[in-house]
């Protein structure tokens, strides 16, 4: 009854995934038989400065939207865990944006942040606050994807309820009895019982930002203005269905990886430092 | 040790203290509720954004004004939409490939979470391990070597690629649900029905499986959205515009007519609502996703004997 499973994982993961790592070392279009060709994708890429704006522009997306959303999600599971009349429905509202498709929501952010018709920028105006073009403009286009992105919260949130509902509440008691104001038990007792799953939120929302950064920026902006918001999921879609570099493409793959893993590793050093995995 | 005469005063000062301090926690709760409705209103602004602009007729010039409706409401934009996009076909064929990737990863998820909470302790933990590392495995890592695979196999733009992780069941999580599902089944029960000579798959589709049913609700619902909202792999995997799902329709309907906003929000909407139904039919019967995660949590946990709740288990321990 594993069979199903256990072959599956096989053909459409394990083999795939060491199938990307070899294709890195060879010289590949889909119609011609691979070549090995050693390192040479590696150097061919990194020759190109476009990579190394790709790979910035990446850094600086998977590194606002991740804090951001983790704190979001903070932020409201403290608003919302208590359960009080009509705590389900504002849960459930936070949430609901989490579950639409892809597609769609990006299509939503797109209408929304349209730089003349959009709601946003007719809400700002009647506002009177400035209206930046935001997809359009090469200075605003990177900040109003990682807006997007960051908006997701509702798969946090419902993790930090979960995780804030383990706190005994006979903490808070005994916190209030000696005195403590809301600030103070927020910062002594929350806190630090909910940085473990903080921090496991943060590895998770930094690979998810990266790797799911795909269908927003073919939605919304085709990479553009220019480079601005072309990150590693697209370029390298573009690389190996568009051009056919497929030897490349996988080379990138590997460099994604290896930054994802990177930075995924720094927050665990973290999480171990703070002896957050003994509470775990 | 004190007077009566005193007693009565401080009784009095007593109760009007705890007057002061229902009023502030009515205060308290009004403040809460303006805080949560305002939270929530952010959340929800964009899909009312989305229906009204789904009804603003077409070829009026758009809104410069944060208006409701300056040129009336048209409903027909509902009906002129499946004129100008294939989306009748569209919407058949995701609602086949859904309902097929849905109802195989039910087998296979169940069949996997069954045979994972039969296993001897070491393997069992083995096979969670493995589950999990599945899961941080990104479908963005596999694009590209799966395009090879499916094309040297020559199954390209058939909807068996689209459906094909229903095999190991779509996602970890989904056979991890099943496994701690099954694993609370008393297996004093499979025992004797193998002594009644009951086969494994007796037991399963008999014992296992209607005792999971809110499990299977869930498992069905998420797997179902997953393959509705896929987007990357269907425009990736088929080539001839007849076989498109809704997800790749939508990109299409974008790609005919920037301007034309109403209709392709009016697409949107079409698409998104069997997601939120379902959502709201798996929150209706789970009381709350939190419940979900909650449950997660506490069965992800290395020792593989907990069965009480997390709370009372710190609890006891403090």
């Amino acid at each position: 009854m594993l069979t199903p499973f256990l072959s599956g994982a096989i053909v459409l993961i394990a083999l795939p995934a060491l199938m990307t790592f070899a294709l890195a070392f060879m010289r590949y279009d889909a119609l011609t038989p691979p070549v090995w060709n050693g390192v040479e994708n590696f150097t061919a890429i990194f020759q190109r400065d476009v990579f190394w704006i790709v790979v910035r522009n990446t850094l600086i997306f998977a590194l606002s939207a991740a804090p951001l959303q983790a704190l979001g999600a903070l932020g409201l599971a403290l608003l919302l865990h208590p359960q009080r009349r009509g705590a389900p429905i504002y849960r459930s509202t936070v949430y609901l944006s989490s579950v639409l498709p892809d597609v769609a929501y990006a299509l939503i952010w797109l209408w929304l942040l349209n730089p003349l018709y959009g709601p946003v920028n007719l809400a700002l105006a009647w506002a009177g606050l400035p209206t930046p073009a935001w997809l359009v403009d090469p200075r605003t286009a990177l900040g109003a994807l990682v807006l997007v992105a960051a908006v997701r919260v509702g798969e946090g949130m419902l993790l930090l309820i979960a995780a804030r509902r383990t706190v005994p509440s006979s903490l808070f008691d005994a916190a209030t009895i000696d005195g403590a104001g809301a600030w103070q038990s927020f910062r002594t007792i929350t806190l630090p019982l909910l940085t473990p799953w903080l921090l496991l939120l943060l590895i998770r929302d930094l690979a998810m930002a990266v790797h799911s950064s795909f269908t927003p920026v073919y939605i919304m902006t085709g990479g553009g203005p220019g480079y601005a918001t072309t990150l590693l999921p697209f370029l390298i879609y573009e690389a190996a269905f568009t051009h056919l570099r497929i030897g490349q493409a996988s080379a990138m793959m590997t460099v994604m990886f290896a930054i994802v893993g990177l930075l995924v590793w720094m927050v665990s050093v973290l999480m171990r430092r703070w002896g957050v995995f003994d509470a775990l | 040790m004190r007077s009566r005469g005193l007693a009565l005063p401080a009784a009095s000062s007593q109760r009007l203290a705890s007057v002061g301090w229902r009023r502030r926690l009515a205060i308290g709760a009004l403040v809460w509720q303006g805080a949560a409705i305002v939270a929530a209103a952010i959340f929800l602004a964009p899909l009312i954004w989305l229906i009204v602009a789904s009804l603003q007729p077409v070829g009026q010039p758009p809104l410069r004004m944060l208006n409701w409706f300056p040129n009336g409401i048209a409903w027909s934009n509902y009906v002129e939409v499946f004129r100008i996009a294939p989306l009748t076909t569209q919407l058949g064929n995701s609602l086949l490939v859904s309902a097929v990737g849905a109802g195989v990863t039910v087998v296979t998820a169940s069949w996997a979470g069954f045979a994972m909470a039969q296993m001897p302790p070491v393997i069992r933990r083995w096979l969670v391990g493995l589950a999990l590392l599945l899961m941080l495995v990104p479908s963005s890592a596999v694009w590209l070597p799966r395009y090879i695979l499916f094309a040297a196999i020559g199954l390209l733009d058939t909807y068996v690629v689209l459906v094909a992780p229903a095999l190991l069941g779509t996602k970890s999580l989904l056979v991890l649900m099943y496994y701690w599902t099954f694993r609370r089944i008393s297996s004093e029960m499979f025992e004797s029905a193998a002594l009644d000579g009951a086969s494994v798959g007796r037991s399963w589709w008999s014992i296992a499986l209607p005792l999971a049913a809110p499990t299977t609700l869930a498992v069905a619902i998420l797997a179902f959205s997953h393959y509705w909202s896929d987007f990357v792999d269907p425009l990736l995997l088929l080539k001839s515009a007849q076989r498109f799902t809704v997800a790749v329709g939508l990109r299409m309907l974008q790609q005919m007519d920037v301007t034309n906003w109403s209709l392709l929000m009016a697409a949107v909407v079409i698409m998104i609502a069997p997601v939120i139904a379902l959502y709201l039919i798996l929150q209706s019967s789970l009381r709350g996703g939190a419940n979900l995660v909650q449950r997660i949590m506490r069965l992800d946990s290395k020792d593989d004997k907990i069965t009480t709740e997390p709370a009372s288990a710190f609890e006891s321990e403090s």
